[in-house]
Formats: C-alpha cells, sequence, structure tokens
C-alpha cells in the first residue's frame, strides 16, 4: 500500500517554525545540558583566612559535588566590603558562571550609608549558608568581665568599642544599646573580623562587637557578654544573655547572614542554569556533609540555616531600612 | 622548660627532620614563589588548597611553614641582581643589594641574603620558642599610638636618603605619602582621590607600584646599557670564592644579623604589622647606629643584611600571636589559621596543652626549613648570579614582561599592569632627574599603614592630638625615635671634627 502525502502551506509553515525554534534553542538546550562546563568563580568581598572564607571552603567542599566543578574563590576586599561588589557587577560576566558570597548584614548595610555604582536590585541573594546573631565581647584578660562593669566604666569615661566596620549591624545593636542605657560608646573601625578580635584581645579597645560566628572560632581568648539577638548556642557564647532580655529592649536581631548572590539578569538570561544552581544550593543542605564539614570550620551547627530566594530579599530589604535610619550615627555626618 | 617539653621538642625535630623529602621540593617552591612578583606564600597556599588539606596535619603543617620561610627568602633573590622586590617585605632589600650586583658583587650579595635569612630566621625562631610566653604580650603594648612611632621610625629613612639632595628628596618623600592616601578612609570608608576609578579604592596596590618603580623603571635604565653589571664593576666569572666571601662578611656582623632580627621578630608578633614595616624600620636602624651610614646605599653589606634579617625575623614573629592568642600575626599565617582549622586544631592559650606538638611542630618546623634551606641555597648563588651577565636586550624585556604578570597577578585586574608601567615611567623619570625612587616608595607602603594608626589613634581620642603621648610605652619610643634621629647627627658631627684634627 502507498500513502501519498501532500504537505500545504500550513503544514510548510508549521514546520519550518517548529525547525526554526529547535535550532535556535539547540545551543540554549545544549548549554542547559552542558552546565557547567567549568568552574564557578565567586567573588568574596574580605580578606581571605576571615569568617566568609571559612563558610565559602566548607559550603562549596559539597556544593561542588552535586554541582559536578569546583569553585574558584577570588578575595576582593577593600571599603567595607564594597570593592568586591563593585568589581562583580562592573567587570563579572553575567552568565551564571560567576556569584558573590557576601554577608547580608553589613554588606548590605553599606549601601543605605553610600549608594554603590550599580543598581541594588541589580543582583540579589538567592541561598543563604548561615545566620548568626552579632554579640559584644571582651580580651579574657581585659579589666570589664561583665556587663555591669562596662556600664559602670562608661558612665565615667567614652569607651572604645572596635567593630568590624562602621556600618555593621553590631554596631547598630551597640548604638541602640548606648541608647537605652544612657552611655555614649565611641565605635572605631578595626577592618575586619581578625582585626576586631585582635582589638578587644590585646586591649587597643575597651571591648568589641562582631558576629558571634568569628567570636567562638576565636576560642577562649574572648569572653561574650551580650548577644544582639538570641543566643542559641548557649556555652558557646559563654550563655550570654540576648540584649532584649537583660535590658528589656524590643531590638530586631542584629544579624550576619552569608549567602550566595548572582546578577539579576543571569538569572533572568539563562533559567536554565539559575535552576541548576538553585536546586543543588538546596540539595547540598539535605547531605550530612554539610553539617561535618561546617563543624569541621569552627561553625556552629545551629547556624547552619538554609533560607531562599524570598527570605534573602526580605533579609536585604530590612537591612536597607535599618541602614537608613542609623545613617547618620555611622557615618559621622 | 620542663622535662615533657623538652622531650615534646626532640621527638617533633626528628619527626620534622623525617619530613625531608616534603621540605626539599617545597623549599625550591617557596624561591620560585617568593622570586616571581606578585605571587607569595599566602596565594601559593591559597592555590594549593586542595592538595594542603589532603594532607595530614603534619605533612601540612611543615609544607605551609617550609613555604613561608622559603618564599620570603626567594623574594630577596630578584631584588640583588634586577632589582625587583618581589614583596613589600623585600622592598628594602634592593636599596644595597642591588648595588652590590652592578658593582658584580651579585654572587657575594646573595651569599650575604641567604646567611643573614637563615641565621636570623634560625635565631628568631628558637628565641620565639623560648620566649613565646613573653613575645605574645608584645601586642597587648603596641597599640596604635605605639605603631605610630613604629612607623615613622621607618618613615624617617625618607630624611636619610634625601641627605644627599634634602629638597629632592623630601619631594619624593611627600609624593609617596600622597599617592598612599589614595583610596577609602578607614573610618568612614570614604573614597578619597580615586578619580572614581574602581580599581583604587582599596588605595594604590602596592605590588604594582613595586615593580613599577623599581623594576620597570630600572629596566628602562638598562636598556641603555650593555649588561647590568658596571663596566668598572669586578670580573664577573662566578666562583666559590664569592660565595665563600659572601659567608665570611656576613657571619663577622653577626651581632648585626642577630639585632636587626630581633627588630624583625618583635614587629612580626604584633598583629597586623609586617615584614615591610619590619626591614624598612631595621634599614632605618642599622643606618642610624652605623660608623659608616654613607655607605648605605651603595652596596653595604649592612645595608643588605638588615632588611633580610629583619623580614626573616618577621617569619617566626608572626606565629607567635597565632599560637598563643588564636589571632594571625599577618596574611599567611591567617591562611594557616583556616587550613589548620580545616583539621580540627583551635588556636588560641590552650592549644599548648591540648595538642602541644601542634604548637611546637610548627616553630620545629621552622628551625629545621631555614637548616636546610642554608645547606641547599647557598650553592645555588653561584648559578643565580649569571643573572646579571644576560646582556639587556633580553633582560630589560623579560624584566618588563615578568614584572607586568607579577604586577596582575595579586589582583587580576588589567589596570594593575598599566598602573605597573605608569609606576615604571614615574620611576625612570624621578632616577633621571635625581628623585630617589625608594624615597617615594616608603611613602608608598608606609603611608596607608601610618595612616591607619593615626586615624585610629584619633578616633579614640575624639580628636585630641595629645593622644599621640599618652602612653608611656608610646613615650619612650618617641625619645628612642628622637635619639635615633639625633644621636646620628651628633656621631657625624664627632667623626668630622676627628677627622678635620688631624688635617689642622
Amino acid at each position: 500500500m502507498s500513502m501519498k502525502q501532500t504537505i500545504n502551506r500550513r503544514t510548510l509553515l508549521g514546520t519550518g517554525a517548529a525547525a526554526a525554534a529547535l535550532t535556535l534553542a539547540t545551543p540554549a538546550l545544549v548549554r542547559a545540558n552542558t552546565f557547567p562546563d567549568r568552574n564557578i568563580s565567586v567573588y568574596v568581598p574580605t580578606s581571605e583566612g576571615g569568617g566568609a572564607d571559612r563558610n565559602f571552603r566548607a559550603f562549596s567542599s559539597v556544593w561542588k559535588e552535586k554541582l559536578g566543578t569546583d569553585f574558584e574563590p577570588g578575595f576582593y576586599p577593600g571599603a567595607s566590603g564594597r570593592v568586591g561588589y563593585e568589581i562583580y557587577m562592573g567587570k563579572a560576566e553575567p552568565d551564571c558562571y560567576n556569584l558573590i558570597f557576601g554577608n547580608m548584614g553589613p554588606e548590605v548595610l553599606n549601601w543605605a550609608m553610600q549608594e554603590p555604582s550599580f543598581d541594588v536590585n541589580d543582583y540579589f541573594y538567592f541561598g543563604q549558608v548561615d545566620k548568626d546573631p552579632c554579640c559584644l565581647f571582651v580580651g579574657a584578660e581585659s579589666p570589664l568581665q561583665t556587663m555591669d562593669d562596662i556600664i559602670a566604666a562608661a558612665k565615667t569615661r567614652r569607651l572604645n568599642v572596635g567593630t568590624s566596620r562602621m556600618a555593621h549591624p553590631a554596631s547598630i545593636g551597640l548604638l541602640a544599646l548606648g541608647d537605652k542605657l544612657g552611655v555614649d560608646f565611641n565605635l572605631i573601625p578595626l577592618q575586619g573580623g581578625k582585626g576586631t578580635v585582635a582589638g578587644a584581645v590585646t586591649g587597643e579597645v575597651d571591648f568589641s562587637v562582631l558576629t558571634s560566628g568569628s567570636v567562638i572560632a576565636a576560642g577562649d581568648s574572648v569572653k561574650t557578654l551580650l548577644v544582639f539577638g538570641d543566643n542559641i548556642v548557649g556555652e558557646a557564647l559563654d550563655n550570654a544573655p540576648s540584649i532584649n532580655d537583660a535590658y528589656d529592649m524590643d531590638l530586631p536581631e542584629m544579624l550576619s547572614a552569608r549567602a550566595f548572590g548572582i546578577h539579576q539578569k543571569a538569572a533572568d538570561d539563562f533559567p536554565d542554569r539559575f535552576e541548576l544552581l538553585t536546586s543543588t544550593f538546596r540539595e547540598t543542605f539535605d547531605d550530612p556533609k554539610l553539617m561535618e564539614a561546617y563543624v569541621a570550620q569552627k561553625g556552629q551547627p545551629e547556624y547552619l540555616q538554609y533560607a531562599g530566594i524570598e527570605e534573602c530579599a526580605a533579609f536585604k530589604q530590612s537591612m536597607l531600612e535599618l541602614g537608613a535610619r542609623y545613617k547618620s550615627l555611622l557615618t559621622g555626618a | 622548660m620542663d622535662s615533657s617539653t623538652a622531650s615534646i621538642l626532640v621527638e617533633v625535630f626528628f619527626e620534622t627532620i623525617g619530613y625531608w623529602y616534603i621540605i626539599v621540593p617545597t623549599i625550591l617552591l617557596g624561591l620560585i614563589v617568593g622570586g616571581i612578583p606578585g605571587f607569595s606564600a599566602a596565594n601559593t597556599i591559597i592555590i594549593l588548597m586542595p592538595l594542603t588539606l589532603a594532607l595530614d596535619l603534619q605533612s601540612g603543617l611543615v609544607f605551609m611553614i617550609s613555604l613561608y620561610c622559603s618564599a620570603r627568602m626567594g623574594a630577596g633573590i630578584p631584588a640583588i641582581l634586577v632589582n625587583i622586590p618581589g614583596t613589600a617585605g623585600a622592598a628594602a632589600t634592593p636599596l644595597d643589594g642591588y648595588p652590590m650586583a652592578k658593582q658584580g658583587k651579585g654572587q657575594q650579595a646573595l651569599a650575604i641574603s641567604f646567611v643573614a635569612s637563615c641565621i636570623g630566621g634560625l635565631l628568631t625562631t628558637i628565641i620565639a620558642l623560648a620566649t613565646m610566653p613573653i613575645l605574645a604580650r608584645v601586642g597587648f603594648y603596641m597599640h596604635s599610638v605605639e605603631m605610630i612611632v613604629v612607623m615613622l621610625f621607618g618613615i624617617s629613612l625618607i630624611a636619610s636618603i634625601a641627605a644627599q639632595d634634602m629638597v629632592k628628596g623630601l619631594i619624593a618623600g611627600f609624593l609617596g605619602l600622597m599617592i598612599g592616601s589614595i583610596g577609602t578612609d578607614v573610618v568612614y570608608a570614604t573614597p578619597r582621590g580615586t578619580f572614581g576609578i574602581l580599581e583604587l579604592y582599596d588605595g594604590v596596590p602596592l605590588i604594582p607600584a613595586l615593580v613599577g618603580l623599581f623594576a620597570v623603571s630600572e629596566a628602562f635604565v638598562i636598556i641603555e646599557k650593555r649588561v647590568i653589571v658596571n663596566h668598572d664593576g669586578e670580573p664577573k666569572t662566578p666562583n666559590w670564592g664569592d660565595t665563600f666571601d659572601g659567608v665570611r662578611i656576613a657571619l663577622k656582623r653577626w651581632v648585626h644579623i642577630v639585632w636587626t632580627s630581633i627588630i624583625g621578630l618583635v614587629i612580626g608578633v604584633i598583629p597586623g604589622a609586617g615584614a615591610s614595616i619590619a626591614s624598612f624600620v631595621a634599614y632605618q636602624q642599622s643606618r642610624s647606629f652605623s660608623k659608616t651610614p654613607e655607605l648605605y646605599g651603595t652596596g653595604h653589606p649592612e645595608g643588605l643584611i638588615a632588611p633580610e634579617s629583619a623580614n626573616n625575623g618577621v617569619t617566626s614573629g608572626t606565629l607567635v600571636p597565632l599560637l598563643v592568642l588564636g589571632i594571625p600575626g599577618g596574611a599567611t599565617a591567617a591562611i594557616m589559621l583556616v587550613v589548620m582549622q580545616f583539621h580540627g586544631v583551635s588556636f588560641g592559650p590552650s592549644l599548648f596543652e591540648n595538642q602541644p606538638k601542634v604548637g611546637y611542630g610548627m616553630f620545629m618546623a621552622m628551625a629545621v626549613s631555614y637548616v636546610i634551606m642554608f645547606l641547599t641555597i647557598l650553592p645555588l648563588s653561584r648559578y643565580m648570579s649569571h643573572v646579571t651577565t644576560i646582556p639587556t636586550i633580553y633582560l630589560a624585556p623579560m624584566i618588563i614582561a615578568f614584572t607586568l604578570v607579577g604586577g596582575f597577578v595579586p589582583r587580576e585586574y588589567m589596570f594593575d599592569m598599566y598602573l605597573a608601567l605608569a609606576f615604571g615611567v614615574l620611576g625612570y623619570i624621578a632616577r633621571r632627574t635625581g628623585y630617589h625612587v625608594a624615597a617615594i616608595l616608603i611613602g608608598v607602603i608606609l603611608g596607608p599603614l601610618l595612616e591607619k594608626y593615626f586615624l585610629w589613634s584619633l578616633k579614640k581620642s575624639d580628636g585630641d592630638i595629645m593622644v599621640l603621648f599618652s602612653s608611656t610605652l608610646g613615650n619612650i619610643l618617641w625619645v628612642a625615635f628622637a635619639l635615633s634621629i639625633i644621636l646620628p647627627i651628633v656621631f657625624g658631627m664627632r667623626r668630622k671634627r676627628k677627622f678635620e684634627v688631624p688635617a689642622e
């Protein structure tokens, strides 16, 4: 039996359109299938050896197995993290092969102090690795060993307080405490977590405020006295009370939250790649190896907390609002 | 030291020697990465981090320490032979090292540098090991006010350099300080003098400035000659005699090595201070109390010994706050902290109680590395010094290419290569018009550090300038600083008078 097929104009156009669509879509499909075919570059806006470095290495050591490629960190410290973001937004290709690993607390707060050269909505965070409250701590040999010591001393002189940078949630926590106690603290930006810990330990400043993850990593050289949020790690932070409990305050948690961010354009132009990034990021949290790696890098298990795009966006927004409220105090304006 | 500590030290010593198969290749790697501008122990450990993490704790520790020591020493080699200090810590090395190479004494200079580095490093390691609890206290007394005076010790070198032509020297120094003030301020992170250039927000990057001012400008100069060595330089045929001569010259100045390496050790234990400060301060001190200060800058062995002993003294010094307080003293120590924490090591006061072999092992690895380095590197000086005899038509382009790559490596910005070239042109003009590039560089390197400590002090005191004289130790340092400026002038006048008496 023979079949006679005729091709009419509609069939021809339809088939042609389908073929053209397929041809045009093929590179994208191939790209999507092969992504990632090289290492992912991660821009870290702080220096190597710090808390972000530790967290990045712990997380990426497991994530790379899910994604099937390695992560290459590049450290771009300077200007309170601004350099790293400016470089990422200005120079990195928005192709999902370039991510930024930042701290949503102080780094977003920075945008409220000085506007960056890019639109802050041109990037977003898609995955939070961990979240820890900021805290107030003294050096192990400091003469100020309790909050009562600090308050008594603050009433006789203006105490110098080390902070990683002026625009930091820990700085805001301290200023709020000063308001409540009716004392004036003098913030000294000691350029990063290591310097802030060193300042308290060696007596460069009277005490310091910082994200609690870095304080815990400093071990028994320091003693935590107050947490600007809930102390969910207990002994690790010397059972220090929350600021709200201790002083009957209603301060929102002053948090540091490290998260991976990406260009908005990359997510828009390469949805398949972005989907792969977010799904493997989520899967990483289900792997028990992540907790092992995180704890090995001196992370507190309680701080390892996943948050997705919406939660990160809410966090970013709250930091921008907080920054706007405290801008005059943190910029010396 | 009790018997248990002594037995741990002996045990760790022999264990560390057993890792010679890691130490020897790592020393060679360290020499290479130290010698290439832009590379350093810190970024090499980062690059090799997967390997370091895969090794067991002891092997990883030996690897990192050997690399750290040898890279520090390696940075001095191109600084001496071709005027390329690979890192800021070696910036003071070419001041006298390179003039020696130009006089045909490159081999001697290398031998002097190796001996000063190894003895300085070994000695300070032993001192650090023996006095760790005391040394760890230095950081408790050296705060921002005291550090301002330490910075001034280094910056006062500008005046010494300017002695031959005070106006030009001071202009060069101030230019350096102005360039050093580019970038965001340390308090409110407000950009200054960046002209909107993002790459300058974090200040003028040191390596491009360093290689541009020294190496690129030197390449422009030497291209006008046939070889680096002066026509009136000594015979250039390398022979073992020159190496032994260098060893003899250095050993004869053992007091100088001890003195300047201890300066390095003390500065090294202060968190945040580094080899660049130590080497300039040691050079300044060495020159101030020398009987022949006029010879500095002309190829004087003591001018080479001082920075090399000091920057190796820093190496052992940075381990002290890391191990005792859990505070890394510098960038490389910070990377070591990450790696050691990955292996479950907790730094801080409890380290020597919980894991004494790790704490002592790091110092022992350093001591063994210096001993092995001395034996393996010294013979190489004979062959390395051949570099100075390479015709400049080949050498100059190689220097420019290497240094531009070196300028690029630390931050991987094309901008930094252009910056190195711009500094090269600035350096060339300065040389041709009699301005000293070292004076510019001192301002660029130490200026931002001085400003940081100055602003911190002012912020702490609410802007009261008298804070500079508010601490006892600070005031002692001020007096020492004043003496180190005045005494050489007095000694110089006395020497001049002595010289004039017989003439009468």
